[in-house]
């Protein structure tokens, strides 16, 4: 019996297909409110590495790769299903786990978990497939084209998936791609969130072991060439995830025809009309905002980092700031910021201290902030202009006289430019959605849902299943010289 | 000058002369330290504005303030961001200007009406960590002095230490237009390497390194005299060059023959009026083994704090770390650095800055945004 118990208390932190025997571990205690975990780590080698890309590659070929696109979606589907129940021991692990090793507020990560696993059920698979491809069954088997022949699409045989760690659970969308497409999936988790990618998949064993035999997760140190290099070797596609150096590093290593999908680092931002500042309806755009703001504390490329705000509202733009500073300190209280390495922490009280300083010989600008730590920062500008915080709830306010001249500031920044949310009235959402596409924004969000993107969004403005697939055509005169060769033509 | 300002130099001048035996670690200064900080806190929120109203927004003044502990330390940014200054600034004798590294447009400053408190804070300190066991020693400089910048703490401090403690052969090798003579600097290292006396080497850390290429370059080696030293300050980071301290240490072995005993390094900044030490050769030479860990005099105190909360820590807790120096009398005695530590029983150990913080997520770093931003610019 207390075996058992111990054995619970044991967290896996990898996942690798039924066989392959992993002798040494590392083990990392943690104490959650509900006991003490020990996270396992298996210390790697390169040949081990390569040996479970073998077996992966293995398992594809034999298995998943003979399953139909439904039967895949079905088994997510199921695996997700355990992950909605509250009482899911997994899920319940993770709750408690995941506030420890990420220092998020556990309310949150709760929330959020559960509003992220929503987005990958089947209805909403199916729906990604469809966005994606005219027909998910081109992924089954060749299907007719419109032009004329016949084309069927092929994921790569095997990818290699580099996690970061700033959102809990995004890692599991990066290996449900993989899965659709019918690949073999091995991912490198981020040390600062080890735990999603892992559990994610023993969940699929639970499920179907021979699906999830065709997936591998590991943890190891980030930037451990021979280690990249043994999956590299082996993989037909890479996404990475994290900074432009980790980006551009493994651009460099890649192979000359693997393809190679990044998602850098990149800035969001809002504009909020005067509409939005109405007396029976600022109140709610400064909430919407403020949650916006707080949400992972910011370490989203989704989480807006200056919002323009309109003046004429019932609302000054220096108003909104205060009130959002007041709203900060509301959620502070109802979900605690995490807490902060000394470096994150300076980082925050330089750019106070330089507004602060600047705002005593200068109107322009006033900084509002939590009294006693570095919880929330709130920097007014009376002017627009664009920058990007230090994150971790601090945020720039630009007053303008409308929204659009925020546009000019952002667009010099076209290549990091991800989210804008936006709160405006309808006939405006076009015209200024239009303008800020053209300046390079890709995705564009009501405020109060900005770090939540949608199933089959174009993440980073691209295509994720049909920038990995690789196509066959089956043009129409093969199909008309086969005709040919029927024993039974006329 | 105001009376009010002389009235306060000769209390701190009193008071340094009082105590030029102890150090920033002595429990029987702490009565006075105390009373003389809280009466230059008055003297510096009535004359100096800024400060006045970084206090207030802080809810901090004179009367609410019983303990030094309590001022609240002005971080250093506000060198660059405001004039902080007790006396008119026309009338100042210098001002000491920050490298501006990470924007040239925005130097900090620090005003000086009289160096009478900044050349008794220097000297003292200087001859009892670097070189206790000597009256003077031939002094070589490899960095730049006060003739060639007339700006810089660390120009005119290098000028005094030779001017006070230098031999008459003391040299200086960084020149205005043609930068370190690394090649006069070679052979007047060997012929040194002849005499009796002690040689002390000074500079900045990056100085060496710098040197130590070229030593490794033209195969050069030195021995220099026993009791020889070499003193460096300004620390290895922020540079294009990743070097360690023990690399470094490990090539003053090598390419001088000095040992890691002899070796000091000073802690500084344009900010303060009063340096910190290794007190590594003040410790060797007195028990014959060293110290590490850094020292101040009698008229600065270095508290930790918590760089979330910026409130003290324990000793042994790492956190950002505030210097209170009463030598400072014309800008602001409480300074906020941005560098890292702990206290030891010892003194304090310096970690470095903090700086480049990662952030754990995708958002873009803001240096990244800045030279997006400067890479724009330069298109445009």
């Amino acid at each position: 019996m207390k075996q058992t118990e111990d054995e619970k208390r044991a967290i896996c932190l990898y996942h690798v297909p039924t066989g392959i025997h992993l002798e040494s571990f590392c083990e990392r205690r943690v104490d959650t409110p509900h006991g003490q975990y020990r996270l396992q780590q298996p210390q790697l080698t390169e040949e081990r590495l390569k040996e479970i890309c073998q077996q992966v590659l293995a398992q594809r070929e034999n298995y998943l790769a003979q399953l139909s696109t439904d039967e895949i979606v079905r088994k997510i589907d199921a695996a997700v299903q355990l992950w909605l129940d509250p009482q899911y021991e997994l899920r319940q692990i993770a709750e408690q786990v995941l506030p420890v090793i990420t220092g998020y507020n556990p309310e949150m990560i709760r929330l959020e978990l559960k509003k992220l696993m929503r987005t990958f059920r089947k209805k909403e698979l199916l729906r990604f497939l469809d966005e994606e491809f005219d027909q998910a069954g081109v992924l089954d088997g060749f299907r007719p084209r419109k032009s004329g022949g016949m084309s069927r699409a092929f994921g790569p045989h095997l990818i290699f998936h580099i996690f970061s760690g700033n959102v809990p659970g995004l890692p599991i969308w990066s290996l449900i791609m993989g899965l659709l497409l019918k690949s073999a999936n091995v991912g490198k988790s981020s040390s600062s969130e080890p735990l999603m990618a892992a559990l994610f998949c023993q969940t699929l064993a639970e499920v179907d072991t021979m699906l999830a035999n065709a997936l591998a997760v590991l943890p190891w140190k980030g930037g451990t060439l021979e280690f990249e290099d043994a999956v590299m070797d082996q993989a037909e596609a890479v996404i990475v995830y994290g900074s432009n150096e980790t980006v551009e590093r493994v651009r460099e290593r890649a192979r000359s025809h693997t393809q190679v999908l990044s998602y850098g680092h990149k800035v969001s931002f809002a504009m909020i009309g005067r509409e939005a500042l109405s007396t029976d309806r600022f109140y709610d755009t400064v909430h919407r905002f403020a949650e916006d703001v707080s949400v992972y504390d910011q370490q989203s490329c989704l989480s807006p980092q200056s919002v323009f705000v309109e003046e004429g509202g019932a609302l000054s733009a220096q108003q909104f700031a205060q009130m959002l500073g007041a709203e900060l300190q509301r959620y502070q209280e109802k979900r605690p910021r995490a807490k902060l390495t000394d470096a994150e922490s300076l980082a925050i009280r330089t750019v106070r201290n330089q507004y602060e300083f600047a705002s005593m010989n200068d109107q322009q600008v006033a900084v509002y902030a939590s009294k006693t730590g570095t919880e929330w920062t709130v920097i007014y500008h009376a002017q627009p202009g664009f920058e990007a915080s230090p994150l971790n709830r601090t945020v720039h306010v630009y007053a303008c006289q409308t929204v659009e001249e925020g546009i000019q500031h952002v667009k010099r920044y076209r290549e990091y430019l991800q989210s804008a949310g936006l709160a405006v009235g309808p006939e405006r959402l076009l015209q200024i959605a239009a303008r800020l596409g053209e300046a390079g924004v890709n995705r564009i969000t009501a405020i109060g849902q900005m770090t939540r993107a949608q199933a089959g969004w174009h993440h980073d403005g691209r295509f994720n299943l049909l920038d990995l697939v690789r196509w066959t055509d089956i043009e129409g005169s093969a199909e008309n010289l086969a005709e040919l060769y029927d024993p039974d033509v006329e | 000058m105001r009376p009010e300002s002389n009235k306060i130099i000769e209390e701190i001048l009193h008071y340094i002369n009082r105590f030029a035996g102890a150090d920033s670690l002595s429990s029987e200064t702490d009565e006075a330290f105390n009373e003389l900080a809280l009466q230059l806190f008055r003297f510096q929120f009535q004359w100096n504005q800024p400060f006045k109203k970084y206090c207030q927004a802080r809810r901090k003044s004179p009367l609410t303030v019983t303990k030094w502990q309590d001022i609240p330390p002005l971080p250093f940014q506000a060198f660059k961001e405001l004039t902080l200054s007790c006396e008119p600034v026309e009338e100042a004798q210098a001002v000491f200007m920050t490298s501006g590294s990470t924007n040239p447009e925005k130097k900090g400053r620090h005003y000086h009406p009289t160096f009478r408190v900044w050349d008794a804070s220097m000297a003292m300190p200087f001859h009892r960590y670097v070189m206790p066991d000597q009256e003077k020693m031939t002094i070589y400089v490899i960095s730049p002095a006060e003739d060639v910048n007339q700006n810089s703490s660390l120009a005119r401090y290098l000028s005094m230490a030779v001017q006070r403690y230098g031999r008459e052969d003391s040299a200086f090798f960084f020149h205005k237009e043609s930068g370190l003579d690394m090649e006069d600097l070679a052979t007047r290292l060997k012929n040194c390497q002849m005499r009796d006396e002690p040689l002390l080497l000074m500079g900045a850390t990056f100085s060496y390194v710098h040197f130590l290429d070229y030593c490794r370059e033209h195969n050069l080696r030195f021995q220099l005299p026993k009791g020889s030293r070499i003193f460096d300050t300004g620390g290895l980071k922020g540079q294009s060059r990743e070097v360690t301290a023990e690399e470094l240490y490990g090539g003053f072995q090598e390419f001088f023959h000095v040992k890691r005993e002899l070796c000091i390094n000073m802690y500084g900044m344009t900010e303060l009026c009063s340096q910190m030490y290794d007190r590594t050769i003040e410790t060797y030479l007195s028990q014959g083994k060293p110290v590490f860990d850094k020292i101040g005099p009698a008229w600065i105190r270095t508290q930790i704090l918590n760089s979330d909360t910026l409130e003290p820590l324990p000793d042994g807790e790492t956190g950002i770390i505030a210097h209170y120096d009463l030598a400072n009398w014309n800008s602001s005695l409480a300074i906020l650095t941005e560098d890292i530590g702990y206290k030891t029983q010892h003194g304090f150990v310096l970690l470095g800055r903090a700086k480049g913080s990662e952030s754990r997520g995708c958002s873009i770093a803001i240096d990244q945004m800045m030279q997006a931003n400067s890479k724009v610019d330069e298109r445009i």
